[in-house]
């Protein structure tokens, strides 16, 4: 865009100061997390472990139950994720590529959900699982996470894409609508699908207000509940906190490294935040 | 002939059945109705209708427990107004939210701009900046509390180090709001980088090849080419911004819990005053207000954008 000298130049600077200061916080837990109790206080502080050591991972992982709370995590965003990719798609299709009363008005309805954030209408989500005497279940903590109307939008427009001879075609050779969807749609927006999983599946882990609702019993936290309980509990132990907030961040890292490309192109076609 | 007698009549109805089933088929209005039936009604039941419960809720006083749940009108919205923790949440959250949106905003802006013009490495810069947007706020919040810690921590450490005075990040009532922008700053940069830069991408090179033939300094480029063109860009982060940062609650969860012994500064925001008011003393009615004030903030922002949005249709 702008390719005078002095404008690179500042560009260069600028740009890997703002990355440093990304990445720094990252580099500097990982090495608390390394690092024996008495060199995590030492001042001044070092920067690299002289005597590192993975105590904090095991006292954390073993006797605090946080390889439960991951579990549970797992079970929650990989449930949220499925759901929310099922119901997706097939709402996407069915907006996307027929004609019905009332679509204009359907749409609307989910669309006009779509900015007002759970935090607003959390209570009665809470005296419905109440109601039904679901609380502290794994349940409660995915039954706001089945649907996702940013995913309807989103899976429309990528399945609008898809060309209507294409599903006229297959109609053609006696494919009733489930398998169009199932062998035509799904398989044409693989990587729609791969965007809006990553997404959904960050959104589910990632939610902290909603388990520290329903959650009752230490067996049913995530990990986002049970790290920022036991930073409240143990305020003083930084190696198992921070052992804790990197075992709590890697997943979500590991998904980022392996899928970047569809989550980049997911950002560049639709503003989706993952 | 008897034969064809009890032929033809079954021959018509099997004729009209098959032109009904024909009819299902042009407009697959069963399997629209099989198909989107079920995941419509999640959405009234997960999203539409705890919405309405939640304005219904706030004219009553509503304790889960409790049998008697009577409607008080506007009993709530008028203790909301001579509640001064509500009253501090709303300012903390509103000072909070404007300057984490505006730095984030500019911070964003200036480095997509920026990184238009190293475009063959952007994507690495965009790849890195994006790290804490995929880390989720509690352990975010974690990291930087260590780094924010009075007495250990590493910010304190790097002040003192260029010969700054030192400063009680989390516990000083007037310095932690900047603690939790710096927190949220951090995180949401590079969301926002991303975002600026598919704008940017879009603006036609010609454009500014244009203009830079005829003289044009680059900040007259940027002023008067790139900021026109990125506006309903620019429009759009602001809005999504301004709810992100409005909703704040995990990192101040995080971060005013006590640190080291030293006790943190209870910095209140509206998140917080809801969780508070519902779940923990348990007033869903009172909490229930508290949601439709940020319920309306949310729709006002909407509507600001949509008319902005039709101003620059219109013209």
């Amino acid at each position: 865009m702008f390719k005078d000298r002095p404008i690179v130049v500042t560009a260069y600077v600028v740009c890997t100061l703002m990355a440093l200061l990304a990445v720094t916080p990252f580099f500097w837990v990982l090495m608390t997390a390394l690092k024996p109790n008495p060199e995590i206080n030492a001042w001044p502080p070092h920067i690299l472990p002289e005597q590192p050591t993975l105590d904090h991972f095991i006292r954390i992982l073993g006797e605090e139950n946080f390889l439960r709370y991951i579990f549970n995590s797992l079970v929650i965003a990989l449930s949220s994720m499925a759901a929310i990719l099922f119901t997706s798609s097939l709402a996407g299709f069915i907006f996307a590529k027929y004609r019905f009363p009332g679509r204009g008005l359907l749409f609307a309805i989910i669309l006009a959900t779509a900015i007002i954030p759970l935090e607003v209408y959390i209570i009665p989500l809470y005296l419905m699982v109440f109601g039904v005497k679901m609380m502290d279940s794994y349940f409660a903590l995915v039954f706001p996470f089945v649907i996702m109307t940013f995913g309807v939008f989103f899976m429309r427009q990528v399945i609008m894409a898809i060309p209507d001879e294409l599903l006229e075609a297959a109609r053609i050779d006696g494919a009733n609508e489930f398998w169009i969807y199932v062998r035509v749609v799904l398989a044409l927006s693989k990587s729609g699908l791969m965007a809006l999983g990553v997404f959904a599946f960050s959104e589910a882990w990632a939610n902290f207000i909603w388990p520290l609702v329903v959650v009752t019993t230490k067996d049913m936290y995530t990990t986002e509940l049970g790290l920022a309980t036991y930073q409240r509990q143990f305020f003083i132990e930084y190696g198992p906190i921070s052992a804790g907030a990197v075992i709590s961040i890697m997943p979500m890292l590991i998904v980022f490294a392996l899928l970047r490309r569809h989550i980049m192109k997911g950002i560049a076609t639709s503003g989706l935040r993952g | 002939m008897k034969l064809t007698d009890d032929i033809a009549p079954r021959g018509n109805l099997a004729a009209r059945f098959s032109e009904f089933r024909e009819s299902i088929g042009r407009d697959h209005l069963l399997w629209v109705l099989f198909a989107l039936g079920p995941v419509f009604a999640l959405f009234c039941i997960i999203r539409v209708y705890p919405i309405l419960e939640t304005i219904r809720l706030s004219f009553y006083r509503y304790h889960p427990t409790q049998r008697s749940r009577p409607f008080i009108g506007l009993d709530n919205y008028r203790r909301l107004l001579e509640d001064e923790a509500f009253h501090t949440a709303l300012i903390n959250t509103l000072q909070f939210c404007v300057m984490a949106t505006v730095i984030t905003l500019l911070l964003a802006f200036a480095v997509a701009v920026l990184l238009r013009s190293i475009e063959k490495v952007a994507p690495i810069y965009e790849l890195l900046l994006y790290i804490p947007v995929v880390t989720p706020w509690v352990p975010a919040s974690v990291i930087w509390k260590w780094i924010f810690d009075p007495v250990h921590g590493v910010l304190n450490y790097a002040l003192g180090s260029a010969g700054l005075p030192k400063l009680a990040w989390l516990q000083d009532e007037h310095v932690i709001i900047y603690a939790i922008v710096l927190v949220s700053v951090w995180k949401m940069l590079g969301y926002f980088v991303v975002v600026f830069g598919v704008g940017l991408r879009n603006i036609p090179d010609e454009l500014l090849e244009a203009a830079e033939l005829d003289g044009a300094t680059p900040w007259q480029r940027l002023i008067y080419i790139v900021i026109p063109m990125m506006k309903p860009i620019i429009l759009f982060t602001v809005i999504i911004a301004t709810i992100i940062f409005f909703n704040v609650f995990a990192p101040v969860y995080v971060l005013t819990a006590s640190a080291q012994g030293a006790p943190a500064y209870d910095f209140k925001v509206v998140i917080g005053e809801i969780y508070q008011n519902a779940f923990v003393f348990y007033r869903m009615g009172y909490a229930g207000a508290q949601s439709v004030v940020l319920l309306l903030f949310v729709l006002t922002l909407v509507f600001i954008q949509f008319t902005l949005f039709r101003d620059k249709a219109g013209r």
